[in-house]
């Protein structure tokens, strides 16, 4: 296996962050979970948690280095989830359980199977386009689908976060499978929770994404989304990975698991960095003013 | 479910040919980056110029057959904010007047944004250079063009300026193989780093590990890490391990080891002195590295065999020869 991974998380403009992501992997087998916690007082976020302890510590017993049935690992890892949060919620006396989306992927043998519950996504991009993504467990999507409103309208519908699916709810969560997908090198799954894919068209993405470094590309489609959200800026968390099975040049940054035992486990959780808000702008006039020194430094300096 | 969706294009779009902007008359777009639109331009008396437009694509979008971007309410704080940076830019480049060191000429506003005319240069960039020339990359090459080099970086230091963004991409090679400086996009790191569309952006195989970690370490030191990878990679063809993970993992080759015999092994302890991952054991200066790439190099035996890779390459080829 081969691949180049990136993840982060940002707060927005939010009091805290209730995105949690991670991703693991085996020698044969990799991991990556996006969860978007709901409920007050900070529980959110550790519905949210849950979710990822859950998912990846059942791989980590499992991935050795396989796993025997990918969408059967989903299935049963965010069912129990789901029971986690649940049981939590109980142990707490809390009256409104917290709930969390999640969408979670496997890639195995170059094939991919991703599940989901709510409306964080998963798109699977190649050569610079969207070849696929998961549809939102949410009423805007549902009104989408039946032609009420468009794709445009959707994005600023007063529902829009209203989601009819996820773990931790009175009801089970209804999680959707994805079908076995086959992976081509250089094509590039992004998991991103409702903070990213809000602000950002996914076309958009998929072009920043082409051949440019996962390092770079990630933080920028952060940093642009949450630009584009402005102040109402939600959480953004994105896990992206390029699949680079026959790239050949190992002084990358690409991850090669071939000398990785078979029971070694790579897991990394995200820590939360702070972002500061950006300073104030620029008037009319102090445009003019660097205008003019910059052009007064060009002749001073010319000589 | 798994459902296609149609593409639509985002990407912004470029003035068109034959466009009067200013005093100047647009030719052709160069390059689109993130930021910016490079166009090849030629002035009121024909002359041509390269001239950079300030129009970063997640702020400002430029439709078909529009001349101002449209820049929704909304975003224009942080428009106005980008292009604080790009004026740190201009400001950098029009303080510096070296042969190697890209030329500003001009700055001005229209079309509700800004413009930086530079000296039009023919060539292209050592990144292109080296992909498509790989037999010209000899010892003599690489010590000409990197000499040179150090002396517009050296021009950069010596008026406090860090580049911080030293790759081959943004180093151009005019047609007589004068290497010069462009894109001092990077001076706007200083600035940006608490903006979050324009976060510091480290090209990951050429920024220093004090990029990543201990930004109160840059120092002159640091641009020179990134010489040193930029002339690994010359050697390499590709970008070499990044530092971040080296921290982690140096798996980095040694050039000593890599290109033994291939190249003086002055030429390539040198490479590797860049490359120190501590900046103290890295020239301090670019002053101490011009000195160790034009030390004459020692003689040395007549020419041994390649490494391993080159002998087995000439073996196979020997044999496909004999068919
Ligand atoms: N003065 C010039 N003469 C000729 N070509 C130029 C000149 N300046 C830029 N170019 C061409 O345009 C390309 C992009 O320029 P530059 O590196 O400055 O911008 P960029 O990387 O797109 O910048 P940014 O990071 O600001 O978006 C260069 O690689 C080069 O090919
Ligand atoms: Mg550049």
């Amino acid at each position: 296996m081969k691949f180049t991974i990136f993840q982060e998380s940002r707060r927005g403009r939010r009091a805290n962050n209730e995105d949690r992501l991670g991703y693991c992997y085996s020698r044969d087998a990799l991991l990556m979970v996006v969860a978007d916690g709901m409920g007050g007082h900070y529980y959110g976020e550790i519905a949210a948690q849950i979710a990822v302890q859950t998912l990846t510590g059942a791989f980590q017993r499992e991935a050795l280095p396989q796993l025997q049935d990918p969408f059967l690992f989903l299935q049963k890892a965010i069912s129990n989830a789901h029971s986690a949060i649940r049981d939590y919620s109980s142990e707490q006396r809390l009256n409104d359980s917290p709930r969390t989306t999640v969408v979670a992927c496997i890639v195995q043998d170059n094939v991919a199977y991703w599940a989901h519950a709510g409306d964080s996504r998963l798109y699977l991009m190649r050569d610079g386009r969207m070849l696929a993504r998961t549809r939102d467990h949410s009423r805007v999507q549902l009104l989408i689908d039946q032609g009420a409103i468009s794709e445009a309208q959707a994005t600023s519908h007063p529902e829009r976060n209203r989601i009819w699916s996820c773990l931790g709810g009175e009801q089970a969560p209804e999680i959707e499978f994805s079908r076995k997908t086959p992976l081509e090198n250089g094509d590039v799954l992004v998991l991103c929770s409702d903070g990213v894919w809000g602000p950002m068209p996914g076309e958009l993405m998929a072009m920043s994404l082409k051949d440019a470094n996962l390092m770079q590309a990630v933080p920028m489609l952060l940093s642009q989304a949450e630009v584009r959200a402005g102040t109402h800026a939600d959480n953004l968390s994105m896990i992206a990975v390029r699949w680079e099975d026959s790239y050949f040049d190992q002084t990358t940054s690409a991850v090669s698991t071939k000398t990785m035992p078979i029971d070694a486990i790579t897991t990394h959780l995200d820590q939360f960095g702070r972002n500061p808000a950006y300073k104030s702008e620029l008037t009319d006039d102090e445009i003019e003013r660097a205008i003019a020194e910059i052009n007064h430094a060009i002749q001073k300096f010319s000589k | 479910m798994i459902a296609a969706t149609p593409m639509a294009q985002q990407a912004n779009h470029a003035l068109p040919t034959g466009f009067q902007l200013d005093e100047y008359r647009i030719e052709r777009q160069l390059s689109l980056g993130g930021f910016s639109i490079v166009y090849l331009a030629t002035d009121a008396q024909g002359k041509e110029v390269a001239i950079k437009e300030y129009l970063p694509n997640s702020l400002a979008l430029r439709g078909e057959g529009e001349i101002c971007p449209t820049i929704t309410p909304e975003h224009l704080p942080a428009f106005r904010y980008g292009m604080k940076c790009f004026f740190e830019e201009g400001r950098a480049l029009a303080r510096l007047s070296h042969p190697n060191v890209i030329r500003v000429l001009n700055f001005f506003r229209a079309n509700e944004t800004v413009y930086m005319v530079m000296e039009y240069e023919h060539g292209r960039t050592l990144q292109e250079f080296v992909q498509k020339n790989r037999p010209a990359i000899t010892e003599n090459f690489m010590r000409n063009v990197f000499t040179r080099l150090l002396n517009g970086l050296r021009e950069v230091h010596s008026h406090k300026l860090l580049h911080l963004d030293l790759k081959p991409s943004n180093i151009y090679m005019r047609n007589d193989h004068t290497p010069l400086l462009i894109d001092f996009g990077a001076a706007r790191q200083t600035l940006a780093a608490d903006t979050p569309m324009l976060k510091p952006m480290y090209t990951p195989g050429f920024a220093s590990p004090e990029h990543y970690q201990q930004r109160e370490l840059l120092g002159p030191w640091s641009d020179i890490y990134s010489v040193g990878a930029s002339m690994y990679a010359c050697l390499a063809g590709s970008a070499p391990q990044a530092a971040d993970t080296r921290l982690d993992k140096d798996q980095l080759i040694p050039a000593m080891v890599r290109w033994e015999h291939e190249y003086s092994d002055q030429l390539l302890e040198t490479i590797d002195w860049c490359l120190s991952l501590n900046h103290l054991y890295r020239p301090q200066s670019v002053f101490a590295l011009q000195k160790a790439l034009t030390e004459p190099v020692l003689p040395r035996p007549a020419k041994r065999e390649a490494g391993w890779i080159g002998q087995i390459v000439g073996k196979l080829k020997k044999k496909t020869a004999s068919k």
